[in-house]
């Protein structure tokens, strides 16, 4: 099946992990243009030497979550040409509820949840001008099922879910659609390391056997951003190989 | 936007706001004035108003806060300088700046009969916004 997409221009939040940085392979060669954010130096080290041999046909921007300013400068570096928006940030926070430090919590929420939405806001605005856009959220089976010390990382994936969700029931109608994949347990990024500690009992829950790779989660959400899936909005798609929906 | 004058100045935001509610709501022939009621008479929805500020924005190149300029608060600015025993009209509009007092008290006098927004309004915010306020 031959993929063809509405626009080019792809701001890709998160741009310096594993998937981002494969998916933005895939997207060069579909012609797409990712834009990709980076919130230190290491991150933007990392963007360069992955797409070395791709000069010129992708760019990079700062941003950090909770930094109103570099939002600020994002917008003012890429303008409001935008088409797709693909959202893989998320900060880890682990601990147990009863056991978590309120400064954290609070902090933690506000550049999770508060500060992506004021991205969306700033996103679905430009993407309102056009009459045109596509969103794609990176959730988390961790969502739905998360592991004990999770909670906060589940609760922030599921409200900015929600944000997302309604993004795409509010502006549906004005050509902006919005949809959330909740990739499981996948070779690359954190999800690798921890595959190698619990490989056995992962496969074993797992119905498919194996573990989800970077390619597929890539190619996947090339095709949630083409025209085919367009009619896919406000809802969300689990990739984990069939893991949370049995017991 | 330049303005020549204060007349003419308001004239060209209107003009140019005609336009763009002519391109956004189907407007059916409907006549537009600037005492046209947005939300009452144009029948514009909440999705609309979202377009209408994202559109103002672009083409008048200002900041612009829905809030603001739809007047989303302002039974609750009102409720507020009640509570807290000032007077409402003085109160509301020292939170809505591009408005006179005249306009308010007369928004004040018709709320009942729902959403009171005028095209002038939107002038007014426009051309308060354009001076760089």
């Amino acid at each position: 099946m031959s993929l063809t997409f509405s626009g080019n221009r792809a701001l890709v939040l998160g741009g310096t992990c594993e998937l981002a940085l494969t998916l933005a392979h895939s997207m060069i060669e579909s012609d797409l243009f990712p834009l990709l954010t980076y919130r230190d130096d290491k991150g933007l080290r990392a963007i360069r030497e992955a797409l070395r041999s791709f000069h010129g046909k992708y760019e990079t921007c700062y941003l950090n979550f909770g930094d109103r300013d570099s939002l600020d400068s994002i917008f003012t570096q890429i303008g409001d040409d935008l088409n797709f928006l693909v959202d893989f940030a998320q900060g880890n926070y682990e601990s147990l509820i009863a056991g978590a430090d309120e400064d954290s919590v609070y902090s933690y929420f506000m550049e999770n949840i508060s500060f992506r939405a004021e991205i969306l806001k700033r996103v679905g605005r430009a993407m309102l001008k056009k009459r045109k856009g596509r969103l794609v959220f990176i959730s988390s089976a961790a969502a739905a099922r998360p592991n004990p010390g999770q909670g906060f990382y589940a609760a922030a994936k599921l409200a900015s879910e929600a944000l997302y969700r309604n993004m795409g029931l509010e502006l549906g109608e004005r050509g902006v659609t919005t949809v959330i994949l909740r990739p499981g347990y996948i070779e690359a990024g954190r999800g690798r390391i921890y595959l190698q500690k619990q490989a056995r009992k992962i496969l074993e829950m797992t119905p498919i056997k194996r573990a989800i790779t970077g390619e597929e989660i890539a190619q996947t959400i090339l095709f949630l951003l083409s025209d085919s899936a367009a009619g896919i909005n406000a809802t969300e798609i689990s990739m984990d190989g069939g893991l949370t929906s049995g017991k | 936007m330049s303005r020549t004058s204060e007349s003419g100045g308001h004239m060209e935001v209107f003009a140019e706001l005609k336009k763009i509610l002519e391109e956004l709501l189907d407007l059916e022939d409907r006549e537009i004035a600037p005492e046209t009621l947005l939300i009452q008479e144009l029948g514009a929805e909440s999705i609309d108003l979202l377009e209408l500020a994202v559109t103002i924005n672009s083409r008048f190149k200002i900041t612009v806060k829905d809030d603001e300029i739809f007047l989303t608060r302002f039974r609750l600015y009102s409720t507020e300088a009640k509570q807290q025993g000032k007077d409402a009209v003085h109160y509301v509009a020292g939170r809505y700046p591009f408005l006179g007092e005249d306009r308010i008290a007369e928004i004040m006098a018709h709320i009942k009969e729902g959403p009171q927004l005028k095209i002038k309004d939107l002038i007014s915010y426009v051309t308060y916004r354009s001076q760089g306020v």
